[in-house]
């Protein structure tokens, strides 16, 4: 039976999925040959491990390591402080090599998209392989470092195909074949299929993508919920989940967590912490127009344990210093005087657009206007002159200091140098080439 | 009328590479008062064509230079249409092709000096791995970067500097060559 093919065309649908081979690391690598060849990670910043070459893998080195353990099994370790600022510039410039060829791009994350390229071989005379082989070449000549595409029917076989061959695979699954790719992968190993499913299929005795891939529908349909439905068509060559194609204009919730160092039990500090984080997140749900409903924070301990409370609010809001006053005694409650605290956090939910018009008894939306008026001319001076020049008085510890007093402080070597002309708030948006120079 | 008021500014700014005061422009113009000229250069500031600073003084806006490309001008101030600017680039784009493959990098030493790339320069390169013949290439050699011309005499390749003091560079295996030297930048303020 499992020599009976899934699906008889080949590709009824082209979907790539495009992933980045250990992005933040090869974004690094590719700038100063001296790391080629060497055990990098990044993350330097948040004391754990980031993104690891495949050098630093080899060696036994895992993603959220902790890093004085990746040291432990690496004393020569490569540890360089996170460089948001270029993997995102890289990024965007992946996207837009791939939408050199179609506009139907989904970002999917930093460093992975998929693709649809439907009905492009005869525009462009040449196979659906050929296409993703082209895309390859372009990313891997123009960033300077590998990626790895999975090219099949569906977004759920595209995402596998792109696991099939790590780094610098092109796997091409189509319809005809997928049998022979879903047997050497364990359901877990499928997009969308977490722990809790993956127990509740095995219990059913299935183990293989193919097995579930094989169940007949009715059974599915029995047993599952739409989601895994979906999963389901989607192994067997039917595309149904779409791409969302649209660039992000909203958010349904915003998060703010910033780690700091040494860890620290002080209540004022770690407070200020979360103010900083606060007033962050509200100046971000402002620039999207976005007031929230409610939020949780939460506070790490040294030994990455949470705690966190939610809160409700009486009414929407994006004002910094409404939620901070909120958050007081929540905090109150879950912070431990004996517990030392490496990092703060906030997450604003039930984000909407902010709704000016509704009418109220107490003088409400006078003085929301009125704060409305005060927060533009704040944000518009943050903007100009930076975060760090106007904040309120509760985030003030949180801003007397560097994040990260010691090493981990050290900054991105591009934040290093200004070239002539830029300013520690903006610098070109064009990657440096670092290292020596001759 | 409009126009050789503007044209004299224009004049002014060409010969003395810098914006005429108030009472410059008075005399310019021929105006008998400053009032005259406050309203005249409220008049180019709505047009556009210059603006003003913080204490009042003139500045040349984008616009001001980029008159000439329109040619005559019959009557009145040209209002400050879109499409008279659909022919111009930016600087970016005149710099940069392949906006995706575009890397910089700061000079160190000066073994390209007699190509002009001095020390502290910017240069705009663009990733490739293969040159041609008599291109400024960035390679990488012994775990640096290295930027020199490219040479390619028949099956012979070698990398040569633009300074005497520097011998040619013969590769032992094959030659990894990062990106392509597009244009150089240099700021002097």
């Amino acid at each position: 039976m499992s020599e009976q093919p899934l699906h008889l065309r080949s590709f009824p649908k082209a979907i790539l999925h495009i992933d980045g081979d250990a992005f933040f690391a090869s974004c690094e690598q590719a700038r100063n040959p001296k790391l080629k060849g060497r055990p990098v990670i990044t993350g330097k910043e948040r004391g754990i491990v980031a993104s690891m070459s495949y050098e630093a893998k080899a060696l036994g080195i895992t993603r959220a390591m902790r890093l004085r353990d990746a040291q432990a099994l690496c004393p020569a370790l490569v540890v360089l402080p996170s460089d948001y600022e270029t993997y995102s510039i890289l990024s965007k410039r992946m996207f837009n090599i791939v939408r050199r060829y179609t506009p139907d791009v989904e970002e999917y994350s930093i460093d992975e998209c998929f693709a649809d390229i439907t009905g492009l071989q005869r525009p462009l005379h040449m196979p659906y392989e050929d296409i993703a082989e082209k895309i390859k070449h372009e990313l891997d000549i123009e960033l300077g470092f590998t990626f790895s595409i999975g090219l099949a029917p569906s977004k759920v076989l595209a995402k596998l195909g792109s696991k099939w061959k790590k780094p610098s695979g092109l796997t091409s699954i189509p319809g005809r074949h997928i049998h022979h790719y879903l047997k050497e992968f364990s359901v877990e190993k499928v997009w969308g299929i977490g722990a809790q499913t993956t127990a509740y299929l095995n219990k059913h005795g299935i183990k293989t993508a193919l097995e579930y891939a094989q169940k007949k529908e009715e059974w599915i349909r029995e047993y599952l919920t739409k989601p895994h439905i979906e999963i389901w068509q989607e192994l067997n060559g039917y595309s149904v989940i779409p791409l969302d194609t649209a660039v992000k204009t909203s958010y349904q919730s915003i998060q703010k967590i910033k780690t700091f160092s040494p860890a620290s039990n002080n209540k004022s500090f770690v407070f200020a912490q979360l103010s900083k984080n606060i007033e962050n997140a509200c100046m971000k749900a402002r620039r999207y127009k976005l007031g929230a409903e409610g939020a949780i924070v939460f506070l790490r301990t040294q030994e990455f344990k949470d705690r966190g409370v939610e809160i409700k609010f009486s009414r929407q809001t994006n004002f910094s210093h409404d939620i901070i006053g909120l958050t007081k005694s929540a905090f109150e409650d879950i912070f431990n005087p004996n517990i030392l605290y490496r990092s703060t956090g906030v997450v604003l939910f039930k984000l909407k657009e902010i709704d000016d018009s509704q009418m109220d008894l107490f003088g409400e939306a006078i003085r929301a206007e009125r704060m409305t008026k005060v927060y533009e001319s704040i944000d518009a001076i943050r903007d100009k002159y930076g975060k760090h020049t106007l904040f309120l008085g509760s985030s003030f510890a949180a801003n007397k200091f560097a994040q990260h007093l010691g090493e981990r402080g050290d900054l991105p070597e591009r934040r290093g140098f200004l070239l002539k002309g830029e300013t520690t708030r903006k610098r070109l948006g064009i990657p440096v080439f670092l290292g020596q120079i001759s | 009328m409009g126009k050789t008021y503007f044209d004299k500014i224009r004049d002014f700014y060409n010969k003395r590479r810098r914006m005429p005061s108030y009472s410059e422009i008075m005399m310019l113009v021929g105006f008998k008062s400053k009032n005259a000229v406050y309203r005249l250069v409220e008049k180019l500031v709505s047009e556009g064509l210059v603006s003003k600073d913080r204490q009042g003084r003139l500045i040349p806006s984008k616009r001001f230079g980029e008159i000439p490309m329109i040619g005559e001008i019959e009557a009145g101030w040209p209002s400050p249409a879109e499409e008279e600017l659909l022919d111009t680039m930016t600087l970016d784009e005149f710099l940069i092709q392949n906006k995706e493959a575009t890397y910089m990098i700061t000079v160190k030493g000066d073994s390209m000096k007699d190509a002009g790339i001095l020390p502290n320069d910017i240069v705009l390169v663009e990733r490739k791995n293969e040159a041609k013949d008599g291109e400024i290439v960035i390679a990488e050699v012994d775990g640096n970067w290295t930027m020199k011309y490219f040479r390619k005499r028949g099956k012979e390749i070698y990398l040569e500097a633009a300074n005497s003091k520097f011998k040619k560079i013969f590769p032992k295996e094959d030659l990894k060559i990062a990106a392509v030297v597009k244009a150089v930048i240099r700021k002097y303020s």
